[in-house]
């Protein structure tokens, strides 16, 4: 570790600390988002809000499919991306893969469940209009929160590496499936 | 009270950690580069904190070449937590 540019002396605890730290940093500092990955993130989720909110109200076994075709272009472009991301930076990050399955956090929670609302009652009411541009503004707000994130990532990586695992993203992958089926069913 | 841990007292081995615990799991070569050292000093750290159940490591493919993959354990989180809290307290009493 001769050549950082923090002048160490190993008995000297807070060099020692410093150039700790400025070694994650130098890591959090060249990671790359893929290229296109907020547009392609917003497009899928506003396909996938306006595909449930189409299911939910159509309650027909067209509509279910629409709707499970929905969650699978939303979750094949969450995948690609973090394929990408780890191929092009050469590490993976669980909070970015909570963030983009999930959208852990407030935010994007709220913004999504507001969406998903306002589209849902927008098909019932046979609104198609009202029901894209709600599927367009809860994507939009999807991709803002994951760059949001992603901020607050670069500036204490630390803090915001951890995440759910992937194998616990693709188990809650899967009982949203479900869950929408059962909410389809029972409509 | 947290206490400085021998195993990661070397600055080298410090910044392994610390740097890990900024992914769930690095690239060889990406961890290489971010530290600036060679593959030979890299690895030898890595077995270290490995043994000690610090890191894991495994095989994979990146890019479409195989590589090992490197992440913190919960163990190595909680030994870098202390140690880097061990240290701090350090500093406070020098100033």
């Amino acid at each position: 570790m001769e050549s950082n540019s923090v002048h160490q002396d190993p008995d000297d605890p807070r060099s020692v600390l410093a150039a700790a730290d400025q070694a994650r940093q130098r890591l959090a500092a060249g990671l790359r988002l893929p290229a296109g990955l907020h547009p392609a993130l917003a497009a899928a989720a506003a396909v996938q809000l306006g595909t449930a909110a189409y299911g939910i109200a159509t309650h027909t076994a067209s509509g279910l499919a629409v709707a499970m075709a929905g969650v699978a272009v939303f979750l094949g472009v969450a995948a690609l991306t973090l394929y990408q991301f780890r191929r092009v930076n050469g590490v993976r990050v669980d909070g970015l893969a909570s963030q983009v399955v999930l959208g852990t956090g407030a935010t994007p929670a709220l913004v999504y469940a507001g969406a998903l609302g306002a589209a849902t009652w927008a098909a019932f009411e046979s609104r198609w209009w009202l029901v894209g541009a709600a599927a367009v503004a809860g994507g939009a707000g999807y991709a803002f929160a994951v760059l949001r994130w992603w901020r607050a990532y670069r500036h204490d990586p630390a803090r915001h590496a951890g995440g759910a695992s992937p194998r616990m993203l693709a188990v809650l992958a899967v009982f949203a499936c479900l869950g929408l089926v059962a909410l389809l069913a029972a409509g | 009270m947290a206490r400085l841990d021998p195993l990661i007292h070397a600055p080298a081995r410090l910044q392994v950690l610390t740097t890990l615990s900024a992914v769930s799991e690095a690239e060889f070569a990406t961890l290489r580069a971010a530290l600036e050292v060679s593959d030979s000093v890299l690895s030898k750290h890595v077995s270290a904190l490995a043994d000690a159940g610090y890191v894991r490591s495994r095989k994979g493919v990146q890019a479409g070449r195989r590589t090992t993959w490197i992440g913190l354990t919960s163990v190595g989180r909680e030994a870098l937590r202390e140690h880097v809290a061990a240290l701090r307290r350090l500093i406070d009493m020098v100033d």
